[in-house]
């Protein structure tokens, strides 16, 4: 279940691709409410909504054939696109129509709720907003504070920055250890990074926080609860209003445990454990537009000014910040709200050998790009960002071809005979007359063997 | 923090102090590395001490040092207490700061948004030659800092500045002065047994030892003394480059910084008025040298100035600036930084190669007007000297006289006197005519000596050129005042100190220079070239990646895509082999070493007028002092190892500003080939340093569309077969030929010698010994005389 430790890049999967993986009868009752299949429906294909919308109110199965034409001949591979979609997600299955033709009929389930979703209707999404003024009532700003924070938390710990890190429970700990982002070695308790886990922090506060939930949907059977209570909560909390506080009347004990969770995390905030209201904060609400895969930080201001020399300077006093960027860079100087680093061929390398990619990297320096670099058009120099691109690639210069080795031969003339003939096959790859070794194709090392034994018996 | 992690850290952190170290180690050892006794004080040789503790990335954390002001987003500054200084370009005071800091502070790098500066020990004392106080160094970085001043960083500007700067050895009425305006200085100097010695008292004078001659420094005012002469020509750039707007981009200010500004302003206007009093004592004309040497040991070294206005024993010369030379605003504050009290000071002025070094070097002799010695390197050179005095000044033709091997003009009654650094140096026996030249030149007293390319000369060359001539003021001009040997430090105290850098970047967006492309092409070796590299242990290496067929090709098709667009194209190559293999190969001229003075002429004036000579061939000869207008394109086949300056130089080649090909992005392009995987890319990594921290950049490009169309040499194996065949013929002395370019083929005697570093050279100290070999490649030190001085 956890993910390799050294994947070439992290597998962050949307949706649409997490979905999937859940069994049938999950997905059924996850469709049990409103929020989960308009969540599921934005996330379809174009052409696939489109279907979903046209088949909607007709309460039987609709032939295969029909569907097809509703398709004009180039889209072909569109269609087949939107089809496999829903089949995948069991929006609607296959069922013959009256005639024994093969026909597609939306899943009960999912018509009813969708069209809930759409006309309205039904009872409140979400526990329901609590009836009485809160006197500690909170406001954006702050909940949006409050959300980072946590999350940098997060971060700081994965970083094992000693700056500025509050400590994280047992509950984040175990979900990193699981992911695969960190792993416990064996002779120290604590977890250490794993290069997924860098991988993971040059993404996008949105992106990590998506995947980071996924992880951690991936252990709630574990702890007893119930992952479709949870993923319906979920997407009920992705469409609600930020500001605006909830009560957990309602709740069952699967989604007050969940509950918890997520206030650790950062995706809502408690006052106290006890309380009996909570706010959902933006990385909660964000999580829903995470999930088509659109990356980009627009919410704060950039702070990194990259040089064509080669010199990066952050302004910025975020501990975690400096620790990103300490991942790829030499750090020669810290000011009061200024540090300079380097960009180096080590650096980056080393960098590399973790696992980050140098398009990770260059994402992370565009993102967050100071105004002033902005300005320019390509926002990044096109040297460093070709630069950074070459460090990679000398990584992977070598090129490997599978072959055979010959060996041993018994005299040179042998020797010769046989790279001759490999040589006018044109399968030869590689040969050291002096060693008598040489190396064949594996294609070609079928005729060669043959060759050889019929010499050798002649 | 995890262990693995704690580790990774550690392991990165001591790489990361080994290739500081590495980075370090020219800049640092300029400062370490110097002999006292060589001439150079001793403070000279203090370092910011830095002790601020590491944070756990290996950073220097200077957070808990420095306090933040609360108006910091409008000052511009980050000083660290290393003496590191990062200075915002896009601050609305950034103009004002950026001028400060060239005065008092090196440039390290200077590209678009952050520059960096280094406070130095030279780069204070030349703040203080050009009559910066200390006080005012301090007050005016601390409002510009963002941050509370780190007070070692006061400490070190005073101990810097308050003793520097405060003596001066004027020339008067041909009698040497040491002159102060602080007696008690001069009191200190003369507890000194030795200066007492070789004080030269007035007879009448006997009674009182401390008795000073009084005077007065009329001082500040000379500038404008000096000014008409160039302000009738030329009024509209004196105040180009100073329109003080503080305030465009409607940014808030803070006063203190414009207030103080201000100041600083008027003071260096205002003391025309102040009439500053002096106290001096004479001195014995013979002992200058042991006088100098002495105070740079007692820490108080002598400026030189030369009071030009008031000297009456020589004769002025008859040269102005014609009224159609016009200065551009950069050089025109270099020359007010030289002639800043209405003296002439000696000192250094950085201009890069095509700004108009010349033009700077003509007008301070038409300011001097006396008599003026113009040292450069090369033949091609001094005619290029001669020249330019023709074009810019009103100088009569039969005042002007060369002394070079080639051109001995009659001296009599000549003014202005232009020859090499060899030709002075030269120290075995001359012809009759140059020996008598020679006497002749040692008996003038000359007002200004201007000094060519001076990064190029080794320092004792340059010492014994400084002994032999005798002159009032010492002018040095250069592009490029790194050199990979650290002697640099010395010219601060043989010439004087720098009084001027400018910023490459800011005079190209000007459209002072031209604006260069700059690409480095990466040429993958072939196979067969690649599996002898591997196997060579010899120099002959060399000859293999220079030789690459790929890089050949690459050459060709840029050579045949430039000439279709009418450019003028220059091709360096440093290996004489190589470069006539090129050049003979693909049926153009070529110069090198060996080639005489007259075919390098003609070669010249053909690129130069004839539009169908378009790309021309040459060695290393031409790195300085090669004035070729024309050219745009310059392409590098084989370099000298890992020197930056070298670099420089040759970018140089082509950056005199192009005419009427402003609507390209680019007017320049500057191409290196690199043969991929040897040891050429850690050279051109190491060169481009200087240029990269100019603000320039490289761009790298493994791949030249459209090669596969051309008709190209050594497309097919048999042939690259048969040129490695040639290669291999070839022996060590082909490879060897081209350390010694220049007048290299006379050299052949000495063999004995090269053949001991060769065996160095297959060792792992590569790059020392390429860069000790260079300043043998250089023309003038081929000579065996040379020789003896580099040990």
């Amino acid at each position: 279940m956890a993910a390799s430790f050294t994947p070439r890049k992290l597998d962050c999967k949307d949706l649409h691709s997490y979905l999937k993986t859940l069994p049938g009868p999950v997905l059924d009752r996850l469709y049990n409410h409103p929020a989960t299949c308009l969540a599921v429906f934005r996330e379809l294909p174009d052409l696939a909504r489109q279907y979903v919308m046209r088949n909607l109110f007709i309460e039987q199965p609709v032939s295969q054939a029909v569907i097809g034409q509703w398709v004009v001949n180039k889209f072909t591979n569109e269609h087949k696109y939107a089809c496999k979609a829903l089949s995948e997600l069991r929006v609607w299955y296959e069922q013959p129509i009256p005639g024994g033709q093969p026909g597609w009929i939306l899943n009960q389930t999912f018509r009813n709720n969708t069209k809930v979703a759409l006309l309205g209707g039904g009872s409140p999404w979400i526990g329901g907003r609590s009836t009485t003024v809160d006197k500690y009532a909170k406001d954006i700003p702050f909940l949006d504070k409050y959300g980072q924070d946590r999350w940098e938390c997060v971060l700081h710990f994965m970083v094992g920055s000693s700056e500025g890190s509050e400590g994280v429970s047992r509950d984040i700990i175990e979900v990193l250890n699981n992911s695969g982002l960190m792993k416990v070695d064996a002779t120290d308790s604590n977890p250490l990074i794993t290069p997924a886990g860098f991988q993971f922090l040059l993404m996008d506060t949105q992106s990590q926080v998506w995947y980071f939930m996924l992880q951690y949907l991936e252990t709630v059977e574990h702890r007893g609860m119930d992952l479709v209570e949870c993923l319906s909560f979920l997407f009920q909390l992705s469409f609600s209003t930020l500001g605006q506080d909830y009560s957990t009347d309602g709740m069952s004990e699967s989604q007050l445990k969940f509950l918890q969770h997520l206030r650790e995390f950062g995706l809502v905030y408690q006052r106290k454990r006890k309380s009996q209201r909570y706010y959902p904060t933006c990385l909660a609400i964000n999580l829903a537009s995470g999930l088509s895969g659109v990356s980009s930080d627009q919410e704060k201001v950039g702070f990194i000014i990259v040089e064509t020399n080669y010199r990066i300077y952050a302004y910025t006093d975020s501990p975690l910040k400096i620790a990103l960027l300490a991942i790829f860079c030499d750090m020669l100087y810290r000011f009061p709200t200024m540090t300079v680093c380097n960009l180096s061929r080590t650096s980056v390398r080393e960098a590399l050998i973790r696992g980050i990619t140098a398009e990770q990297i260059l994402n992370f320096l565009r993102s967050h790009a100071h105004p002033k670099m902005l300005a320019t058009a390509p926002v990044l120099p096109p040297t460093i960002t070709d630069q950074v691109r070459l460090w990679e690639l000398e990584r992977d210069r070598l090129k490997f071809d599978d072959g055979v080795l010959y060996s041993q031969f018994n005299s040179q003339s042998d020797y010769e005979l046989l790279s001759d003939y490999a040589k006018d096959l044109g399968v030869l790859v590689f040969e050291n007359a002096s060693k008598r070794v040489m190396v064949v194709t594996r294609s070609g090392h079928d005729d060669v063997k043959k060759f050889w034994k019929r010499q050798k018996n002649s | 923090m995890g262990k693995r992690d704690r580790k990774d850290k550690e392991e990165r952190k001591s790489k990361k102090l080994k290739s500081e170290e590495v980075v370090y180690e020219e800049e640092d050892s300029t400062l370490d590395n110097v002999d006292v006794k060589d001439g150079v004080p001793e403070s000279a040789t203090r370092h910011v001490e830095d002790d601020a503790a590491e944070d756990e990335f290996g950073a220097k954390d200077f957070r808990k040092a420095l306090d933040l002001k609360p108006d910091h987003n409008s000052r511009p500054l980050f000083i660290g207490p290393n003496g590191h200084i990062f200075l915002e370009s896009f601050s609305p005071v950034y103009k004002h700061a950026h001028d400060f800091l060239i005065a008092i502070s090196e440039p390290v790098c200077r590209p678009e948004h952050i520059h960096e500066y280094k406070l130095t020990p030279y780069s204070l004392y030349a703040a203080v030659s050009v009559g910066l106080q200390t006080n005012d160094i301090i007050e005016y970085l601390r409002r510009l800092c963002k941050t509370t001043l780190p007070n070692g960083i006061i400490e070190f500007i005073k101990l810097c500045t308050l003793s520097y700067g405060k003596v001066k050895l004027v020339l008067k009425h041909n009698r040497y002065f040491v002159e102060s305006q602080h007696p008690e200085v001069l009191q200190k100097l003369l507890k000194d047994p030795g200066i007492q010695e070789w004080r030269k008292r007035a007879e009448v004078d006997e009674n009182g030892d401390t008795q000073f001659i009084a005077g007065e420094l009329s001082g500040k005012s000379a500038l404008h003394l000096n000014k008409p002469v160039r302000d009738q020509n030329q009024p509209e750039t004196s105040t180009a480059g100073e329109g003080t707007a503080t305030n465009e981009d409607g940014q808030p200010v803070p006063d203190d910084i414009t207030a103080f500004y201000d100041k600083i302003d008027n003071e260096e206007e205002d003391e025309d008025e102040a009439q500053l009093k002096t106290v001096s004592f004479e001195v014995k004309q013979e002992n200058i040298e042991d006088i100098q040497k002495r105070c740079i040991e007692l820490e108080y070294p002598l400026l030189a100035e030369y009071d030009f206005r008031n000297d009456t024993i020589n004769a002025d010369v008859n040269m102005d600036l014609k009224p159609s030379t016009v200065l551009r605003p950069y050089q025109e504050k270099s020359l007010r930084k030289m002639f800043g009290n209405g003296r002439a000071r000696s000192g250094v002025i950085v201009l890069p190669c095509g700004a108009g070094k010349t033009l700077v070097g003509v007008t301070a002799a038409c300011t001097v007007r006396k008599r003026c010695l113009a040292l450069c390197t090369s033949g091609v050179a001094v005619e290029q000297w001669r020249s330019q005095f023709k074009m810019w000044s009103t100088v009569d033709d039969s005042l002007i006289c060369r002394f070079t091997s080639d051109a001995k003009d009659k001296p009599m009654g000549c003014a202005i006197c232009i020859s090499t650094y060899s030709m002075l140096a030269h120290s075995t026996k001359r012809s009759w005519e140059a020996e008598k030249m020679m006497e002749w030149l040692q008996g003038q007293e000359w007002g200004i000596m201007l000094l060519d390319e001076v990064q190029t000369i080794p320092a004792k060359m340059f010492r014994r050129v400084l002994t032999i001539v005798n002159a009032h003021c010492k002018l040095g001009l250069t592009a490029t005042l790194v050199r990979e040997d650290d002697k640099i430090a010395d010219l601060n105290f043989l010439i004087g100190p720098k009084l001027y850098e400018a910023n490459w970047m800011e005079l190209q967006n000007n459209g002072f220079i031209a604006k260069v492309q700059c690409a480095e092409v990466w040429c993958p070796m072939t196979p067969e070239f690649y599996r002898e590299y591997l196997q060579m242990k010899s120099m002959k290496k060399l000859l293999l990646y220079a030789m690459n067929p790929n890089k050949f090709q690459a050459c060709q098709f840029l050579i045949r895509y430039h000439e279709r667009r009418n450019d003028k194209i220059i091709v360096f190559a440093d290996n004489v082999f190589a470069l006539k293999h090129y050049a003979v190969t693909l049926n153009k001229p070529y110069l090198y070493g060996p080639t005489s003075q007259g075919e390098r002429l003609q070669i010249l004036q053909n690129f130069q007028h004839n539009p169908k000579v378009n790309t021309i061939f040459v060695s290393k000869v031409a790195d300085t002092s090669f004035d070729l207008p024309e050219a745009n394109v310059l392409i590098q086949i084989s370099a000298h190892g890992g020197s930056r300056r070298q670099e420089a130089q040759r970018l140089g080649r082509i950056l005199r500003a192009k005419k009427g090909a402003a609507a390209e992005e680019y007017n320049a392009f500057f191409y290196s080939l690199v043969s991929q995987d040897t040891m050429e890319m850690q050279y051109s990594l190491k060169r481009q340093r200087f240029l990269v921290n100019q603000g320039y950049s490289y761009k790298v490009i493994t791949k030249l569309a459209g090669m596969e169309d051309e008709n190209l040499a050594y497309v097919n194996k048999e042939d690259q077969v048969r040129l490695l065949e040639k290669v291999l013929q070839a022996t060590d002395a082909d490879a060897e030929e081209e350390r010694t370019v220049g007048d290299g083929s006379q050299m052949r005697p000495n063999m004995s010698r090269k053949v001991g570093s060769m065996s160095s050279m297959s060792g792992a100290d590569d790059a020392i010994y390429m860069e000790y070999r260079k300043k043998k490649g250089s023309k003038e030190s081929s000579h065996p005389l040379f020789k003896r001085f580099r040990r």
